[in-house]
């Protein structure tokens, strides 16, 4: 393990993905604004090139730059990241002077970087064309004017993106508090970022009061926290936490951060504010917030939950249990049953997205029911690998499939659709690719194999019921009595992901078999890099599916760095 | 193979590119499917690329490239056992069930051995060959055009289907594979769809094989529960078996009994067998592709894929009955298949049941192998550990009875896709010959007789269209819809059709499709139906039927390549001797009897697998001297010309693979096998040896039994049979018509035969027997029977609960669904402090929850 004061040699390396990111943000605010303003040196009449400001070049006052730039720079940080992978990841933590752990780099965090990272260079890609620069005659809901405001959009997503890594890298409640804020405020403008359009307006509005709400509570956990043991850092809460956890202080703050990520992750019934926002923001954004926000969400929990408040009852399972799992049994069968009278797609998947979130709250449920006394220890670390595997693998297929679902809906957005099922019909007659491309990403989400979403399902399920059933003797026959409940929750994910599969199925059904609506028979708009971000989502949709091993090894290599923490 | 220590790994180069084998077609489906979409019509695509056919030429030609070198790298390996997990999906430790793994492995892999290669050649080798012939076939014929790219691309995904079967190295990819060989039969048999009784022998051979699949699905779903994997590392191995023999060895009968069926169902055995004839309803090449290459291979390969449990050391015995039921099947289906032959006049309706004949003597073939393989001690060492002193004796009897099997499935195959082939240019000809001089005849307007009997109906009572429409509009919306009409037809005593039959009728009338007839629409057709009633009169007195037999003779002059294939080919069928067939048929007919002499049962298959040899020289002989022999009977057939490159080739090709059965043999085909000992060419001392061995083998066995039933089959199979036809059929070709030298003896040896033993078997065509026969036997009338008066009424029994109690349950499911959806999303109200209470709710909720656990 390596160990690097912040700007002592090497810092810069070791973060260059975040440091491409900060170079991109100041990119993006210089280049657009570059012009032919001279200035003139006081009393003479010597004028220098000053070059921000003034009439601008043909080049730098093009609305696609930005997004373009930001596009670049996502893909360079996604590549930085995945090239430490390649490279041999080197554990390396950022530590202040005086000791202090603030962030740590090894596979778990730029594994979940990669999915950040990923995630919004596709949504920026989208989102060249989503903005269009030409002016409309009714600038409704469309027109995006000149690129100055395409910058703002852009920085946003770039400030996104540096508030995630951060999560991922934080070893400290504090910067666990900045990056989750940082991401979070941006996210709260991106979806009102349409203030053009009504919706846009209220979602962003309603987003955000929800959102910092739950935000205050997480945060007065994390101050009682603090209170109680006198230090932010993860290692020592985690020590206090094994020490004497089952205090009142640290209880309530574990319950305040609960809500604080339960609505990162929208679990029910701290989603209410999530089907709004989606509906309301712009497909490209939706579709982060369905999959780059949520792994935020439960990378959060994750390090809280695994780390800090590491299971410890009496009889070994974790305090949060009961907690999780009935949350996680709510989430997912609110998010299944409201998304099937659901007729907005994008409402319809915000839905989706919610049951997703209940499914992976039961698997962390499952690594919470683990015993840990002594001699389980070493069965018990390997059934969490397995679990934590699955999540991660879960996310980041997420981002294939959930975040081409919503690009799907983004190109029809262009055309002020999207809003309704009926808007995506006889889609087939008029984009055979768009529809196929929809219905894959559909049957991924509703887990049909060899689809990837079939994968990720399936792991999460295989990963529960290998820690219900720990403790059954292999050879013997089966007796419930002896299998941990959280069994149920597969079961129940099982039966849910079955309801899943109207709503998915229904979207076919539109695409395929209704007409187009009136005024919607002609093609779609272009818009190359869209379907590129399409076509790249679809070839992992189905290529995680069928060649899981790489990507599973993958997050393995992840999952160990995380369970080898505890 | 187990027990006899070659069972080792190989991994070799051209093992490794075997999935690429069925991976090319599999590929070039979409590539032709979608080609041919884009450029449906296009002049490139139709005369350069044939409308696809050559691309799926190309990517069948390197698929049988790759399948060439893995045969000669196994060839010059001497066998053993390849298999190779190229694939491997996911691992699970979740699900243990049965006795013998835990661990279960998801992907796909290649297992090679024998029976593989041997398939493995004949599919991929027979595929391209067929697709080369059904170039010079279906391109040929406008009927075809701008739907060739359909057929392409079925074609090569039917043969990835065979060819993924084959390799696969589970009994669930074998499935897999199996369904999608189901899937592509059917929707090439029932390519000509428009054509009802295309579309009827589609969905019947659908039907039937899945009849069997039923079974073999149980079958494995058995087999899985007892070793708890469907691989065939785990099912083949020898401790496995022997677990499971320990345990269960009835369950064990069962499984394998029940995927026979699926076997039987597939290969069209008794009495599963109706859904073949009727599958020539497909174009030739696809019945080429399913009786030589393909499908009806796929139940033999099944079958022989049994032998490791019949030949395990630990199941000895147990299985014998199994094995007598398999060449019961067997024999039975061979002489009633070769009856019903006998009375066929459609060219291809012959074959079709000399396909299911054949396949039968394999069937016995098989079985007789795994009764020996099951109750003779053949491995090296006895159950109990100890030497076995019969090893050498017994081994070699069990592989030359197994081998026989898999030789006669190679050498039918040979000689049935040739004949297929044949018999297609023979009808390809026969049709453009008659088309060239009946041109008219073909534009046969199928307007449905109701309507004819309705313009006759109105030109009897002097009515008017308009009247009569207005008298059937009985709502006065200006359109009738199909009750109006329905009622129309029924006053007027002309039909009383059920709505659902009204769909012909409908549509016949329906110009421009709103579902709904209005009058200028029914005076145009009911015109159009007079005129043509009145016009094309005579044309619908003579149905031309290029496949009949009835319309052929003489052709040897006319086609002289196709009538040498075709004389060959039959010749093979035979077991004519020292031509192709021969070989395997003497080895199977001496080991059923092998087996007859141990147990009296095996007499029934014994003697059906005699009778079926003189029968089979019979029906072969009447067809072959049928079509070529004689005087031509029609105008038609007098006209005909020789057939085109395309169709020649594979012709030509496979005629010297069925004339080289001499050199198979010699090789050591007859005891193909993947034991070091029984490695090909090298036993008996190289090509010469083991022809001499082959030929004293046969035709100087040592056993005196042996000795005498050689010559009495050969005797009723090559004399009797033959002779009978040639009295009855055939004679000579007109006068002046050249020959190629070979059909000379031929021909005068039936000139004089004819001539000389000539008799009436007029009173044996009219007897009851033969209208039996012409009616198949009454099986599908009987089927047809039992499911109207069984099935139909269980299925309206069954309708009726599912549309009441299945679909009213899901129904209820999906309303109560919905119900509790638009509560739930009622509680999302929109407003921002709503949402912030229920979230303040949640957060007592969680605290409450955590505060249980601690308290």
């Amino acid at each position: 393990m390596e160990q690097i004061e912040p700007f002592a040699d090497g810092f810069v390396l070791a973060l260059a993905p975040e440091f491409v990111l900060v170079i991109g943000l100041f990119t993006l605010m210089i280049v657009p604004n570059m012009g032919d303003a001279k200035f003139r040196i006081p009393l003479t009449q010597i004028r220098v090139p000053w070059l921000l400001g003034g009439k601008r070049g043909k080049l730098d006052s093009d609305p696609r730059l930005p997004g373009l730039f930001a596009t670049v720079f996502f893909t360079i940080a996604f590549g930085l990241t995945a090239l430490s992978f390649v490279n041999g990841m080197i554990k390396t933590q950022i530590v202040t002077a005086n000791g202090t752990t603030m962030l740590q780099i090894d596979e778990f965090s730029r594994m979940f970087e990669l999915i950040f990272f990923g995630a919004l260079a596709l949504a920026s890609a989208a989102s060249v064309n989503r903005l269009p620069a030409t002016s409309r005659a009714d600038r409704s809901l469309n027109g995006l004017y000149n690129n100055r405001r395409q910058v703002d959009f852009y920085i946003l997503l770039i400030t996104t993106g540096l508030g995630m890594a951060v999560v991922a890298l934080a070893q400290d409640l504090f910067m666990l508090f900045i990056g989750l804020e940082l991401a979070s405020f941006s996210t709260y403008v991106l979806v009102s970022f349409m203030k053009e359009s009504k919706e846009g307006t209220e979602a962003g509005m309603k987003y955000f009061i929800v959102g910092s709400v739950a935000s205050g509570v997480g945060l007065y956990g994390l101050s009682l926290l603090y209170l109680w043991s006198g230090s932010l850092q993860f290692t020592d809460l985690s020590i206090a936490f094994a020490e004497n956890g089952m205090e009142a202080l640290p209880l309530i703050a574990l319950g305040m951060l609960l809500v604080g990520f339960g609505f990162k992750v929208s679990a029910a019934p701290f989603h209410f504010a999530a089907p709004d926002a989606y509906a309301g923001a712009t497909a490209p954004v939706a579709g982060v917030l369905a999959t780059a926000s949520k792994a935020m969400g439960v990378l959060g929990l994750l390090r809280l939950l695994l780390v800090v408040a590491s299971p410890e009852a009496t009889d070994g399972s974790a305090v949060w249990l009961v907690a999780l799992g009935v949350l996680s049994v709510i989430t997912m069968t609110w998010g299944n049953l409201a998304a099937l009278g659901s007729t907005n797609p994008k409402r319809m998947l915000a839905y989706s997205s919610v049951a997703h979130a209940g499914y992976m709250l039961a698997a962390i449920t499952a690594i919470g029911a683990l015993n840990w006394e002594d001699g389980h220890v070493d069965m018990s670390n390997d059934a969490a690998l397995v679990v934590v595997t699955a999540l991660i693998f879960h996310l980041t297929v997420l981002v294939c499939f959930k975040l081409g679902a919503f690009l799907v809906l983004s190109l029809l957005e262009s055309e002020n659709g999207g809003h309704t099922l009926e808007s995506l019909g006889g889609l087939a007659k008029r984009d055979p690719f768009l529809a196929v491309a929809m219905f894959i990403f559909m049957m991924s989400l509703a887990g049909v194999p060899p689809l990837s979403g079939f994968v990720s399902k399936l792991l999460v399920i295989m990963g529960i019921v290998k820690v219900a059933l720990l403790d059954v003797t292999v050879n013997s026959d089966l007796v419930f009595a002896d299998i941990h409940w959280v069994w149920y929750l597969a079961l129940l994910m099982v039966i849910n992901s079955a309801i899943s599969v109207f709503y998915y199925l229904r979207v076919g059904l539109v695409m395929y078999f209704h007409e187009p609506e009136e005024g919607r028979e002609g093609a779609l708009p272009k818009g190359a890099p869209v379907r590129f971000a399409i076509i790249a989502c679809l070839i992992t949709t189905i290529y995680f599916g069928v060649g899981a091993g790489q990507l599973i090894a993958l997050c393995e290599s992840a999952a160990n760095a995380l369970v080898g923490a505890w | 193979m187990a027990g006899s220590g070659s069972s080792e790994i190989v991994n070799s180069t051209a093992a490794q590119y075997a999935p690429y084998i069925l991976l090319l077609p599999m590929l070039a489906f979409p590539v032709i499917l979608f080609l041919g979409k884009m450029f449906n019509g296009n002049k490139v695509w139709k005369e350069t690329l044939k409308e696809g056919g050559l691309i799926a030429l190309a990517f069948m030609g390197a698929s049988l490239g790759l399948s060439l070198w893995l045969v000669s790298d196994f060839i010059g390996a001497y066998g053993g056992v390849q298999k190779l997990s190229d694939w491997t999906w996911f691992t699970s430790s979740m699900w243990s069930s049965g006795v013998v793994t835990t661990e279960i492995t998801f992907g796909f892999g290649v297992h090679i051995d024998h029976i593989t290669v041997m398939l493995l050649f004949i599919a991929s080798f027979l595929c391209l060959l067929i697709n080369t012939f059904a170039i010079g076939y279906m391109n040929t014929d406008p009927i075809n055009d701008n739907r060739n790219h359909r057929f392409y691309a079925e074609f090569v995904l039917f043969c990835s289907g065979m060819l993924g079967m084959v390799l696969a190295d589970s009994f669930l990819w074998l499935f897999i594979f199996w369904e999608l060989m189901g899937l592509c039969s059917y929707l090439l048999i029932g390519f000509y769809y428009e054509r009802p009784s295309a579309a009827y022998a589609a969905k019947k051979a659908f039907l039937t094989t899945r009849v069997g699949d039923v079974f073999l699905m149980v079958g494995l779903a058995v087999l899985w529960d007892l070793f708890g994997s469907l691989d065939y590392a785990v099912v083949f191995n020898e401790y496995n078996i022997e677990k499971v023999a320990a345990s269960n060895p009835g369950s064990l009968a069962w499984a394998l009994g029940l995927m026979f069926i699926g076997a039987v169902g597939k290969s069209a055995q008794f009495p599963l067998h109706v859904w073949l004839p009727d599958a020539m309803e497909g174009p030739t090449p696809v019945s080429a592709l399913i009786h030589a290459a393909t499908m009806v291979n796929a139940g033999l390969y099944l079958v022989a894929r049994m032998f490791h449990f019949f030949g395990a050391e630990s199941m000895h015995g147990e299985l014998a009955d199994l094995a007598f039921i398999i060449a019961a099947i067997g024999g039975t289906t061979a002489v009633m298949a070769a009856a019903i032959a006998f009375v066929q006049q459609d060219l291809k309706k012959v074959l079709a049941y000399s396909t299911m004949s054949q396949l039968a003597y394999i069937f016995t073939g098989l079985g007789a192998a795994l009764y020996l393989a099951n109750t003779l001690h053949w491995h090296e060492y006895l159950g109990d550990g100890t030497k076995n002193p019969d090893y050498y004796a017994n081994h070699a009897i069990v592989i030359v009875a197994f081998g026989a099997a898999l030789f006669h499935l190679f050498n039918h195959a040979m000689a049935k896709g040739m004949l297929f082939m044949a018999s297609g240019a023979v009808i390809h000809e026969v049709h453009h010959a008659h088309h060239h001089l009946h041109p008219h005849d073909d534009h046969h307007d199928e307007e449905p007789k109701e309507l004819l009997m309705l313009a006759n109906y109105l030109a009897e009572t002097g009515q008017s269209v308009f009247g009569f429409f207005n008298a059937i509009d009985l709502d006065q919306s200006g359109e009738v819809d199909t009750y109006e009409f329905q009622k129309a037809l029924k006053e007027a005593n002309i039909a009383d059709l059920p709505p659902w039959e009204m769909g012909p009728l409908m549509k016949a009338l329906d110009m421009d499709g709103n579902g709904r007839i209005n009058v200028p629409e029914l005076e145009l057709t009911l015109g159009r139906v007079h005129l043509a009633s009145l016009g094309g009169h005579d044309d619908h007195h003579d149905e031309f039927d290029a496949q009949s037999m009835e319309n052929m003779g003489g052709l040897a002059s006319k086609m002289p390549l196709t009538a040498t294939a075709m004389l060959v080919g039959s010749l093979s069928i035979m077991g004519f001797p020292l031509i192709g067939g021969f070989w395997s048929k003497e080895g199977i007919i001496a080991n059923t009897w092998r087996v007859a002499l141990e147990d009296p049962r095996f007499f029934y298959p014994a003697m059906c697998v005699l009778l079926g040899a003189g029968m089979t020289g019979f029906y072969m002989s009447r067809m072959w001297l049928k079509t070529f022999a004689g005087s031509p009977k029609t105008d038609v057939a007098a006209h005909v010309h020789p057939t085109n490159t395309w169709i020649k080739t594979p012709l030509f090709i496979l005629t010297f693979f069925s004339l080289a059965g001499i050199l198979f043999a010699s090789m050591g085909f007859t005891h193909w096998a993947p034991d070091r000992e029984y490695g090909l060419m090298s036993d008996h001392g190289g090509l010469w040896g083991g022809f001499l061995y082959e030929m004293e083998h046969v035709f100087a066995n040592e056993k005196m039994f042996f000795f005498i039933l050689t010559y009495v089959a050969l005797f009723i199979g090559a004399v009797v049979g033959p002779g009978l036809a040639l009295s009855l059929y055939g004679g000579k070709l007109d006068d002046g018509e050249e020959v190629l030298p070979w059909f000379g003896p031929v021909l005068a040896v039936n000139q004089y035969v004819k001539s000389r033993y000539h008799w009436d078997n007029s009173s044996f065509g009219q007897s009851g027997f033969a209208t039996a026969l012409e009616n198949r036997l009454y099986f599908d009338h009987y089927y047809d029977l039992a499911m109207l008066k069984i099935v139909a009424a269980f299925s309206f029994k069954a309708a009726e609960t599912d549309s009441s109690v299945i679909d009213g349950t899901v129904k209820m499911i999906e309303r109560t669904s919905q119900q509790i959806s638009t509560k739930l999303r009622s509680l999302t109200t929109g407003s921002a402090r709503d949402y912030i209470l229920m979230a303040a709710l949640g957060t007592l909720g969680l605290f409450a929850l955590i505060w249980g656990v601690v308290a």
